[in-house]
């Protein structure tokens, strides 16, 4: 009982936090934070527990994205539904294009990605433009019918959706980070070798890793895809390729909540800094490489070792008090 | 398909192959011997078209321009790698990839804070046809093939002839013995830097009268530049020829035969090489040391 409250407690807090700062900040402020979350949480896991680092995060999101749009414009009115087929087409395209992409090196990996990205662009922007409009997008927001108990057509119930699969996501990943599993990701990361010695198959652990996190972002790229009612070319364009790398890097690579607060201090000087300069890729361009060169750790990265402390003083005072008041007993 | 089309289908394939071993020769020498990936090589494409947009504007002379695009981004790459990289050389090579898309999309955001969001036309330098085989095809075409094809001698001449070309061939083998030998390696790498931002500028330059100018340009032709570093093998000269006209042969007759193929045929045939052989045609195996 005790393991289970100290195993959800951080999650269930950190999301609670979220849900709760809707009283002082925007509703759809506080949504594209968790949606944007999610998106980073699969370039996280690549990036800090498998060592790939993906540049094609948009391509996955506009698979998502562009599965859910076309059940729901061409197909039926459940967004439930639409979701699901939003995260089956990610977990397709990621189980087709993953046993070729995940036997490359870390280098290739990064450019064939980022290649398949530009490629899904012009297959939704130029090939398929008959079934996708190309750049005036889908439009179906009349279409999401209204549904019994959670109604994610609308805005505070769909935030209520996002933060208990945001919450259950979390956790997903909490336990492949205890597992064996998540073990194993980490050794294939620092020591192939060795992992091969240990009997596992490097290529097994990360197709595995690879097929988790695309499908992961393809989630989020069916949340956007719910919660604007449109989706264009626009979510995969290149210009936006670092977005998950720079936020995943910004709130500490490989921390379990990084990706959040990442999230949360990338969109909200986005919403402050797009007021005052128009600018906004200069801006991001020169925070990537500030970022970089000032070393790696990130936000929460820096920010964990002092809540740790904070913490275990804390939890050390309590366990001391009722010694004290026996002693003077 | 007649013969004319297919002539005309063919020059048009090796100019744009031309652009693309322009750019693809400073993507692949980085990684030859410095072991980074170097985004921002698009960057100085794109400089190098603005630059030649600007300077013909105010000229009216388009080669004068040409040469001071590339001249600019050879400059601006010195400068980015006496900034940035020479701090992140050690390190691993996702970090120069992450940094080199930083450098890239700020560079991007300064075009568009002077130049604008617009696309500017730049005038062909000559409007001329000449026959080949019987068949009208625009001499600038030809004229790109030409700079192409004398870059690469001229690359292949100083890499085999010149002590230095030597020095970064034998550093691209093993940069610790070249140390070892009382060789500066942090100036050879400042040389190859600055030789590929000027091949990527004059890339540019060369391409800007063929297309639009615009500040997106560099991630327009970043999917096929890479299609051909990566068909050819990262640090192969060699290598990136041969994928750099196949890519431009594919992009120009595919998109004669159903248009939709000129963007994805090459990412099929990257597909099919990458199963066959992850290190692309001509690939090194060697990995960061």
């Amino acid at each position: 009982m005790v393991n289970a409250v100290r195993w959800w407690g951080g999650i269930v807090v950190a999301w609670g936090l979220v849900g709760a700062s809707t009283l002082f900040l925007p509703v759809p402020f506080i949504i594209e934070v968790v949606i944007f979350s999610i998106y980073t949480m699969g370039c996280n896991f690549l990036l800090g527990r498998v060592g790939f680092i993906s540049f094609g995060q948009p391509a996955y999101l506009a698979i998502g994205a562009y599965g859910t749009a076309f059940y729901m414009f061409y197909f039926g009115t459940n967004p439930y539904i639409g979701l699901a087929i939003g995260i089956l087409s990610g977990l397709a395209a990621s189980a087709i294009v993953g046993p070729l992409f995940v036997r490359l090196r870390s280098d290739y990996f990064a450019l064939v990605n980022l290649a398949l990205a530009v490629i899904v662009f012009y297959l939704m922007q130029k090939v398929l433009v008959d079934i996708t409009k190309g750049d005036n997008g889908l439009w179906y927001l009349t279409n999401i019918a209204s549904t019994p108990i959670l109604d994610i057509s609308k805005r505070t119930h769909f935030l209520a959706f996002a933060l208990i699969a945001a919450a259950l996501i979390w956790a997903f990943f909490k336990y492949i980070d205890d597992s064996i599993y998540g073990a194993c990701c980490l050794a294939t990361k620092v020591n192939e070798d060795k992992l091969l010695f240990l009997g596992y198959s490097n290529y097994g652990v990360r197709l595995m890793a690879f097929i988790i996190a695309n499908t992961t972002t393809a989630f989020a790229g069916a949340l956007y895809a719910v919660y604007l009612g449109f989706v264009s070319p626009e979510v995969t364009s290149p210009a936006r390729a670092a977005d998950p790398v720079v936020v995943t890097i910004l709130g500490g690579t490989g921390t379990l909540y990084g990706p959040l607060v990442g999230a949360f201090a990338y969109t909200g000087m986005k919403d402050v800094i797009s007021k005052l300069i128009g600018n906004w890729e200069l801006f991001i361009g020169f925070l990537l490489v500030f970022i970089m060169l000032a070393g790696e750790k990130g936000i929460w990265g820096t920010l964990q070792p002092y809540l740790e402390r904070w913490f275990s003083r804390s939890a050390k005072a309590k366990a001391a008090e009722p010694h004290t008041a026996q002693d003077a007993r | 398909m007649t013969t004319e089309l297919l002539i005309s289908g063919v020059i048009f394939g090796l100019s744009i192959g031309a652009i693309f071993f322009l750019m693809a020769i400073g993507l692949s020498l980085c990684f030859g011997l410095m072991r980074i990936i170097s985004l921002d090589q698009l960057l100085y494409y794109s400089v190098g078209a603005y630059l030649t947009y600007a300077v013909s504007v105010g000229t009216g002379n388009i080669w004068l321009g040409v040469a001071a695009g590339a001249a600019t981004a050879g400059a601006v790459a010195f400068l980015v790698e006496r900034f940035v990289f020479l701090r992140i050389y050690e390190r691993e090579l996702t970090f120069s990839m992450i940094t080199s898309f930083g450098i890239l999309i700020g560079g991007i955001g300064i075009i568009k804070s002077i130049w604008g969001v617009v696309p500017r036309p730049v005038q062909v330098p000559t409007l001329a046809q000449m026959s080949v085989f019987g068949t009208d095809v625009p001499v600038y075409r030809l004229i790109v093939i030409v700079i192409a094809a004398l870059v690469y001698g001229g690359i292949w001449l100083f890499l085999n002839r010149t002590i230095i070309g030597k020095a970064i061939r034998a550093g691209i083998e093993d940069v610790q013995h070249v140390e070892g030998l009382g060789i500066n390696v942090s100036r050879l790498f400042t040389i190859t830097f600055i030789i590929a931002g000027t091949l990527s500028g004059l890339a540019g330059g060369l391409h800007a009268p063929l297309i639009m100018v615009d500040p997106q340009m560099g991630l327009e032709v970043l999917a096929f530049v890479f299609m051909v570093v990566i068909i050819g093998g990262l640090g192969s000269i060699k290598g990136t020829l041969v994928s750099a006209i196949l890519v431009g042969q594919v992009v120009s007759l595919g998109s004669l035969v159903y248009a939709p193929l000129a963007q994805m045929a090459p990412f099929a045939i990257m597909l099919l090489i990458l199963l066959v052989k992850p290190t692309g045609l001509y690939g090194s195996t060697l990995v960061k040391k």
